[in-house]
């Protein structure tokens, strides 16, 4: 007799699935034009050079072929995407100012009881604005900045800072999505810890896209001075539609000499969404950037985390986990570039496959001829949980220095169905047993999540793997 | 007349990011190169079967293939929904949206056409020229049960484009020995290559020796695809030491239940020389088997790409495919490319890769300079060490000599320093 | 005995990551001579085997070595061996890719008096290979991959029967565990002496290894300094009482109070 292949049901996503309606918002007609990205510009209130920046990438974008080896954004109508949602509050600084429906929403997410208990600011962004911002006045008076961008880009001082560092790490040329991400973001936060400072406690950006067919093209700009500390972690949700949502966010991150920045980001988009997010950071010498990523949601997934190492001896991890449930083709990684001596970087990533679910790694990893004495390692694990799903791993590897170790190490398969047997043998349901499998897998990823994060996680997991078994 | 710049060549089933580009090679054939065909085969008369043919074995095997699936069950899988009609987006959750990639793969996956999904490793723009270069393509058979040899040697002489074309087909049971030399010492540029399409029939052994041992002034391009039916097995082994400017693409299409490829592949690459490799393994029939192995030394300012495909496919229950490479970087300057891919649209399967890209240790170093080796000395050993690896492995005295020439280009008292023991004809024929 | 040493270690002070591990040693071996260096685990043997040797690894603070009337101290490690030194490894250190063959012929090139053509180069070899009963197979193999214990000691000494140096280190620090290893050292060294009239210093805390051998000096080694020198009538007393005499003197004569607490604590 055949074996009887176990079922596992869908997931149960209702958590995140609940929206409001968008009485009383104001909508910008949909498609992209100039005169559309003067209007968001304009609205703004923003500097010339910045709206000099928005159109120069919109020419570009409307430049830019679709990317050909990734999975299909046909899907995708840009012009029904609307990209710029305006909800009806300005930012506030308690939750009691912000419109109940939103703070609903912030609160079934847990947003605000997070932020009591441990973390050190929290800023919310609804659709295409901050509608909370706040930080711990122990923070603030260690001179800390952490605002709104659009907020910082009316000060002078911050100005000028921003101006000096905005889209250089990911300049519009660098891909389609980054240039309309240039010419129609809205939102996002700023972050600036001074030299020497180290923040204890994390500081927390929560976006929530609720409009349908709508885009949320926020820009996170981070600056860790000197000898710095900062802990950044992110999440993001959206309800399920049945049309396309597109998440096009870019993350800048600025790593001083010595320091250490530790990006954390749980993403459960809906399973609507198109999430094609750029992350990148860059580290001075001896500085260091850490990488958590967790990506569970989003219908497409493009998500590539990029280090680059400019400094002697500086640092980079990444430690990253997917899954891909039915329908979803996530297409994440990493890239790492060794651009000085001594630089090193490890990468460990675990990506699972189910109910017919894609999901690719892919990375690179580049070292400079001035990379002389770097290392770099990378592991990654794929489990197939199925049959009717697939998993991808593309590795690239370009090496011009000299003194250099480079280790990868790929593996693909399922779970042992000896382990199944062994654990249900000491009396573990299978369903049990598989969840325990593969959050025994995923738990590189969460034990360096903060514990409600990996608490988090591990639901998720739960929700996937739940289901009628046996 | 410009040089001829081919495209495309050695791409991989499954591209990445265009930037680093690695996705594929352009080829340049310098130009006014005189069609010229200096190709040898040695082979006995009986191997010339007119009776039998590449296409016919590839037909035959089909028909055993559909009536098999007759019985196959209806694939329902979300993927084939998503590659047979348009792009949902989101409206069609549980539909997947695929890259061009994925899209290709079901598709094929679906249509199960062996004579439709046969590739060869350079790719068919590539393959066009090197068809051209031979002018016909003879077909070598060998008996059911019986077990051949044959050598196919290719040279040029400076100005000369030469090629070979070669379909080979092994029957059920059958045994064939095969080496292959891609060799030229022009001084001016020249260019040769090869193409192959082996079928290994059921239970039947080939083995595949290559040696390029070309001069660096020409450009050298070797290509093979594999079918390989039930329970066949195949061992290559890819000796590439010389040319300006190399390709060597091999595809394999493992349909058959238990067939296995062996893939050994060693190569130096010196100078301003360039190395361009290209593997793609399909594994299609159950519990296939593949390993690839490769083994390299870069020096000077060369440069090398390798991309090694793994594709584990939808119904290739209990395939396993490994794939391991090791690279020296011994000098400053070399720019060395690793794409090792695997693809995987089946759970009960196995997928390993490992690669190791390092230098000469601390601790190697400072051992052998406790026995009187300088840094230049133990990194020089490693390239002499893969010389004469080569020439005592050659599989024949010809092939050796080409090595040996090639060595003594490249290190000074190369033939004197190496010995060959029992080899003494050899010796002398060097002196 | 009043000639110029052959090798001449003084007030060699040496270091590894800024923390001191030799500490002023001074260490005289005449041409023929036979020494041995005895002394507790981390007493620092290895580490002047391989400061001898000029191991990058270790930072010569102070002192100098002198071999064969030269001044080596700062002389590279492949130098070294080209002026007539060698070391013997526990172990030859792994290099892959490198069959044992062409690492032997590499080493001997460019030797006055040792550079052998092809098949001369192949004769000898496979007569060291007989003398230390070696699997000529193993010429082919790559250097140290997949050799066992007793097949790594005999790459070592067939490369000191091929080298020939006028001194050799034999690290053998290890050796005492291994009855088979143990054997091929002995019949090594045997045969370095009959062939030719070099010196040797074996680097052991273990007397076994030492049977049968015609010992001229006895070096003790504690934390890094020598403690004692004395003939061979030193090797049965070893035998006999260990080393812990000579760290409890080591830790008074230091006169740190820490360490003598620490020498107290372990032998009490």
């Amino acid at each position: 007799m055949a074996k009887q292949r176990t079922e596992v049901a869908d997931i149960d996503r209702s958590l995140y699935d609940f929206r409001y309606g968008e009485e009383g918002f104001e909508r910008l007609d949909a498609g992209l034009t100039p005169d559309i990205v003067r209007e968001i510009s304009e609205r703004k209130n923003e500097p010339a050079w910045m709206l000099k920046h928005r159109l120069k990438s919109l020419e570009i974008y409307n430049k830019f072929p679709d990317p050909t080896w990734g999975p299909g954004i046909e899907g995708l109508d840009m012009d029904h995407i609307v990209t710029y949602v305006k909800p009806n509050t300005d930012q506030q600084a308690t939750w009691d100012e912000v419109p109940d429906d939103i703070k609903n929403t912030f609160e079934r997410l847990g947003i605000p009881e997070a932020e009591r208990s441990y973390l050190a600011g929290v800023g919310a962004q609804y659709d295409s604005e901050l509608v909370y911002h706040n930080m711990q006045g122990t923070a603030a008076q260690m001179g800390i900045v952490y605002s709104g961008i659009e907020e910082a880009l009316q000060e002078p001082k911050w100005e000028a800072m921003i101006r000096e560092k905005f889209m250089t790490l990911i300049p519009p040329t660098d891909h389609k999505f980054a240039a309309l991400h240039g010419a129609v973001w809205s939102g996002g936060s700023f972050v600036y810890v001074p030299k020497g400072v180290k923040l204890d406690f994390p500081l927390q950006s929560y976006f929530r896209l609720n409009a349908k067919g709508a885009g949320q093209f926020e820009h996170t700009l981070i600056i860790v001075e000197d000898d710095a500390d900062l802990h950044f972690i992110e999440g993001c949700s959206a309800p399920k539609y049945n049309v396309a949502n597109l998440h096009a966010g870019a993350v800048e991150l600025f790593v001083g000499k010595r320091a250490h920045l530790r990006y954390s980001t749980i993403e459960n988009w809906s399973k609507n969404m198109y999430n094609l997010n750029t992350k990148r950071a860059r580290c001075e010498e001896e500085g260091e950037i850490e990488w958590i990523s967790g990506s569970f949601g989003s219908h497409v997934g493009y998500l590539y985390p990029m280090s680059v190492l400019v400094g002697r001896k500086s640092r980079s991890s990444f430690t990253g986990i997917t899954f891909a449930g039915a329908g979803q083709n996530l297409d994440t990684g990493c890239k790492v570039v060794l651009g000085a001596p001594e630089t090193s970087a490890s990468v460990e990533t675990k990506s699972i496959s189910k109910g017919g679910g894609i999901s690719t790694f892919r990375s690179s990893i580049v070292a400079t001829p001035a990379a002389e004495g770097s290392a770099a390692s990378v592991s990654c694990q794929s489990l197939m949980l199925d049959d009717i799903s697939r998993s991808d791993t593309i590795p690239a590897m370009d090496i011009r220095a000299k003194n250099v170790d480079i280790g990868h190490e790929a593996t693909i398969g399922r779970i042992g169905d000896d382990k199944i047997f062994y654990l249900m043998s000491r009396g573990i349901s299978e369903e049990e047993a598989r969840t325990m499998i593969v959050n025994g897998f995923a738990n590189p990823v969460s034990k360096e999540l903060p514990l409600e994060y990996a608490v988090e996680m591990n639901n998720l997991i739960k929700l996937e793997m739940e289901g009628a078994i046996g | 007349m410009d040089a001829l710049k081919i495209q495309h060549v050695n791409a991989m089933p499954a591209p990445t990011w265009g930037w680093l580009k690695m996705n594929d090679v352009s080829i340049e054939i310098p130009a006014d190169l005189e069609r010229k065909c200096r190709v040898e085969i040695e082979a006995a008369s009986e191997l010339y079967e007119p009776n039998v043919s590449f296409e016919g074995a590839l037909a035959a095997l089909q028909e055993r293939l559909d009536a098999a699936r007759a019985d196959a069950p209806v694939d329902t899988r979300a993927m084939l929904i998503a590659a047979t009609g348009e792009d949902h987006g989101a409206e069609e959750l549980d539909v997947p949206a695929l890259s061009t990639y994925e899209r290709r793969a079901v598709l094929s996956e679906h249509a199960d056409d062996v004579a439709r999904d046969f590739e060869t490793g350079v790719g068919i723009d590539m393959r066009a020229y090197l068809n051209f270069l031979a002018g016909g393509t003879p077909v070598l058979a060998t008996e059911a049960g019986g077990e051949a040899e044959a050598t196919i040697r290719v040279t040029a002489q400076a100005g000369e484009a030469s090629g070979a074309s070669l379909d080979i087909v092994a029957a059920p049971d059958s045994t064939l020995e095969l080496a292959l030399s891609l060799d030229s010492a022009a001084e001016e540029p020249a260019f040769i290559g090869s193409t192959l399409r082996i079928f290994a029939g059921a239970r039947s052994r080939v083995n595949l020796t290559v040696y390029l041992t070309a001069s660096d002034a020409v450009t050298v391009v070797e290509d093979s695809g594999f079918v390989l039916d039930e329970d066949a097995r195949v061992t290559v082994r890819h000796v590439v030491l010389g040319g300006a400017f190399t390709a060597t693409g091999l595809a394999a299409d493992l349909r058959g239940d238990r067939s296995r490829i062996d893939i050994d592949t060693s190569y130096l690459a010196s100078g301003t020389e360039q190395r361009d490799f290209n593997y793609i393994i399909r594994h299609r029939g159950k519990r296939t088997l593949s390993n690839m192995d490769a083994n390299g030394v870069l020096t000077g300012t060369s440069k090398k790409c390798l991309r090694g495909t793994i594709d584990l496919i939808h119904g290739a229950k209990g395939a396993q495919g490994n794939e391991r490479e090791t690279v020296l970087l011994a000098s400053k300057g070399v720019d060395n490319k690793t794409v090792p891919t695997i693809l995987c649209d089946e759970d009960d399967v196995a997928g390993n890769h490992g690669a190791t890209i390092g230098h000469v240790r601390p601790e190697q170093l400072f051992y052998a300079a406790c026995r009187g080796l300088s840094q230049e000395e133990t990194e020089a050993l490693f390239l002499s060490a893969k010389l004469e690896e080569a020439a005592l492995n050659a599989p024949d005295d010809a092939i050796r000599s080409n090595v040996i020439r090639l060595g003594n280009a490249l290190i000074p008292q190369f033939a004197e320093e190496f010995d060959f023991d029992d080899e003494g004809d050899l010796e002398e024929e060097i002196a | 005995m009043s000639q110029t040493p052959l090798l001449s270690v003084s007030n060699l002070t040496a270091s590894v990551d800024e923390k001191t591990i030799l500490h002023g040693i001074d260490l005289n071996v005449a041409a023929g001579e036979t020494h041995v260096l005895m002394g507790p685990n981390g007493a620092g043997k290895s580490t002047m085997g391989h400061v001898i040797m000029g191991d990058p690894v270790y930072t010569v603070n102070e002192g100098t070595i002198t071999f064969d009337g030269q001044d080596i101290t700062e002389l590279s490690t492949d130098k070294r061996s080209r002026a007539g030194l060698f070391l013997s490894f526990q172990a030859p250190v792994e290099i892959p890719g490198v069959p044992l063959s062409s690492f032997l012929r590499a080493q001997i090139a460019g030797r006055p008096g040792l550079e052998m053509k092809g098949k001369e180069f192949r004769r000898r070899v496979k007569e060291l290979a007989a003398e230390l009963d070696m699997d000529i197979a193993y010429l082919n193999r790559e250097l140290g991959v997949g050799f066992s214990g007793g097949e790594k000691k005999k790459v070592e000494m067939l490369q000191l029967l091929l080298l020939q140096p006028k001194l050799a280190i034999l690290d053998e620090t290890d050796s005492g565990l291994d009855v088979d290893a143990l054997g091929v050292v002995s019949r090594g060294m045997d045969a370095y002496r009959k062939a030719t009239d070099g010196s040797l210093v074996i680097i052991t805390h273990n007397t076994r290894i030492l049977e049968h051998l015609k010992v001229d000096r006895v070096h003790v080694m504690v934390n890094g300094r020598i403690v004692r020198e004395d003939d061979a009538s030193l090797i049965p007393w070893i035998d006999a009482n260990g080393f812990d005499s000579f760290e409890r003197e080591a830790a008074q004569a230091a006169g740190g109070a820490e360490a003598a607490a620490q020498a107290s604590d372990e032998t009490r």
